[in-house]
């Protein structure tokens, strides 16, 4: 998988992951936005509750699959390193709180009021992911 | 084109906004020799690392050969 992603990428997985999870990280502010406005903490004139959530669930799924790209990239190549402890565990409970936030929503399972806090859970936990890799790498916090 | 799916059409085509400019920007940061100065040195480390464990894993960035 290793060889098959530095092919892929060029042997810049590291650079091609940072652009990504950064353009994931964009877009999941974005979301607050979208979702804001869908729950009606938010009323623009030019934009309906009811298109934002649409909206916010179709850049949701944009958004996962860029997460899955970038976790399979960052487990294949670098693996479970001790020196990066934080990002390792804030990128694991990330997708695992992404999927139990889509199983509640494609299947309710009985949470359905528990969304905000899972989608906010996605969102701090993003952040987390963000800053102590990518955004390091960019000379960032 | 009704409202709402001109609506739609407007909030995808500001995601798709934020990606291409966020793109640019990252790309400009990370510039032709790539991000933080001491990556290669994390490489390095790296290929040091997994040359020690035997395993053979592939290449590390940055490295000798």
């Amino acid at each position: 998988m290793e060889d098959v992603l530095e092919s892929l990428m060029r042997d810049n997985v590291t650079e091609v992951k940072v652009v990504l999870a950064s353009v994931a990280l964009a877009l999941a502010v974005y979301q607050l936005v979208l979702i804001a406005v869908g729950y009606g903490r938010l009323r623009p004139s030019f934009l309906a509750g009811r298109v934002a959530s649409a909206a916010h669930r179709a850049i949701g799924d944009v958004i996962a699959l860029l997460l899955i790209v970038v976790g399979v990239a960052c487990v294949s190549v670098h693996g479970f390193e001790d020196d990066e402890a934080v990002h390792a565990v804030a990128g694991t409970a990330l997708l695992a709180v992404l999927t139990l936030k889509v199983a509640v929503v494609r299947r309710g399972l009985g949470m359905s009021r528990a969304l905000p806090l899972l989608g906010g859970s996605v969102f701090a936990l993003l952040a987390l992911a963000w800053a102590s890799s990518a955004g390091g790498y960019l000379g960032g916090p | 084109m009704s409202a709402q799916a001109r609506q739609l059409l407007g909030s995808l085509l500001v995601g798709l906004a934020i990606v291409a400019i966020t793109i640019a920007i990252v790309t400009a940061k990370l510039g032709p020799g790539g991000g933080r100065d001491d990556d290669d040195e994390r490489g390095r480390d790296r290929t040091e690392q997994r040359d020690d464990s035997g395993r053979g894993r592939g290449r590390g960035r940055g490295s000798d050969d």
